[in-house]
């Protein structure tokens, strides 16, 4: 039997490291101090997170090798198709940026035009399922840093918020954690959407029952904050509902990242 | 060569920590069962004079970074459950596994209950069948990872 010292000095041990636990959660919620604990466990455990992801490239892998003959030429003649579309509205694109750059400059604004991105891709590894949260294959070695927006092809994914050497995590714009100031395109009314843990809706809270809104319209990033670039595609209005003892409409709205499926993301570093 | 043996209880907990992370369906990721409880309960219950409260402390921060929680949420739980049973192993290690089945769900619900709580504080509510449900697959899996997990400490010889 275990004598009574031993069972004493078991329960101040105890006590003691669930007393650490619980100022570790204080600390990694409010302050950065631990990331450097993160990143450096995370750069340990990297060979377990490509082990596990491995079975899901190599079916990606296998997948490709067995696309029929067939498949590729019409994938091919899609492709060319689609490639000579979007040629052609490049042309008017770089004539409209360049007439872009010379009203600028005509203004005396100071607007950058585009910026650098970096080409990653998700790795495949679950993280706590009640957030949500990605894993990319580019990290700090590839320029990747805390705070740069996250895009897919189609709008907004989300933001970074740890980087190891070769990968990071992004935490997306649905997570109830993030929020994002956006704007409406057609009113300009500014606001801020709220994750809610779902990743096909974002929330605009305390919006005034006057403002300019109708189903439909399209938010875009508006910049301030300085976190994420101005001008990028964010969501779409899909319901708006009215609060009329507060005076307050809710908006609801659909991101338009796929953010559920896409596997490819870009990594927009902003420009010094 | 005495202390490279116990090389083995890493070696399980890496391989709970990869069933962990694994990718699964979306319908599926609430019931995964906590393997590295699981693992931490066999350990501490078989070698508690080796694998203790410390084991679990760190065990809990390495799922914590691997999972993308906050720092200590599951190294609380962890601690919390493993503090238990270092006082309650000696009289549960002499029942039988089905009994033995029922006190883990116990503890695999306690450690439930500080992560959701955690969850909870930072404004994601756990949905009720994830809150029971991966508990409920831990205690239906628990005799054979006793079994598995005894079987590598004989081979391995420690004790």
């Amino acid at each position: 039997m275990k004598t009574i010292i031993e069972v004493r000095g078991s329960s101040i041990q105890a006590l003691f490291l669930i007393a650490v636990s619980i100022a570790m959660m204080v600390v990694d919620h409010r302050f950065q101090h631990l990331e450097i604990v993160r990143t450096n466990i995370s750069l340990a455990l990297s060979p377990v997170r490509y082990l596990v992801s491995l079975p899901a490239t190599g079916g990606n892998w296998l997948g490709d090798w067995f696309t029929s003959h067939t498949e590729l030429l019409n994938e091919n003649e899609l492709l060319k198709a689609e490639g000579r579309i979007l040629n052609a509205r490049l042309q008017k694109f770089e004539i409209l940026a360049e007439e872009n750059a010379r009203l600028r400059n005509l203004l005396g604004s100071s607007r950058k035009i585009a910026d650098d991105v970096i080409v990653a891709e998700l790795l495949s590894v679950d993280q706590n399922p009640y957030s949500q949260l990605i894993e990319i294959n580019r990290g700090s070695s590839d320029g990747v840093e805390i705070g740069h927006a996250v895009i897919d092809d189609f709008g907004i994914m989300g933001q970074v918020i740890h980087v190891n050497a070769q990968s990071a995590t992004i935490i997306l714009i649905s997570d109830p954690e993030h929020a994002i100031p956006v704007q409406f395109i057609r009113s300009g009314t500014r606001s801020v959407a709220f994750g809610r843990g779902s990743t096909r809706q974002l929330e605009l809270r305390y919006l005034p029952a006057t403002a300019d809104i109708k189903i439909d319209d399209e938010l875009v990033t508006s910049g301030l904050g300085g976190r994420f670039p101005p001008d990028y595609p964010v969501a779409t209005v899909t319901a708006i509902t009215e609060d009329r003892v507060l005076g307050f409409v809710s908006v609801f709205a659909q991101p338009k990242a796929r953010l559920d499926s896409s596997r490819e993301v870009l990594v927009i570093k902003p420009r010094q | 060569m005495s202390q490279l043996k116990y090389l083995v209880i890493y070696l399980t907990l890496l391989v709970a920590l990869v069933l962990m992370i694994l990718p699964l369906p979306d319908w599926a990721q609430i019931y995964r069962p906590n393997w590295m409880a699981l693992v931490m309960i066999y350990w501490s219950m078989a070698l508690p004079k080796r694998v203790g409260l410390w084991f679990a402390f760190f065990s809990g921060i390495i799922l914590d970074t691997s999972l993308g929680t906050l720092l200590g949420q599951h190294t609380l739980a962890l601690v919390l459950i493993i503090a238990i049973n270092v006082n309650f192993y000696q009289r549960i290690r002499v029942l039988a596994l089905a009994q033995q089945s029922i006190y883990v769900f116990v503890l695999l619900l306690i450690n439930q209950v500080v992560v959701a709580w955690v969850e909870g504080f930072l404004g994601r509510s756990t949905p009720l069948l994830a809150f029971f449900g991966a508990p409920f697959i831990g205690m239906l899996i628990w005799p054979w990872v006793f079994v598995v997990l005894r079987d590598i400490r004989r081979k391995a010889l420690l004790r």
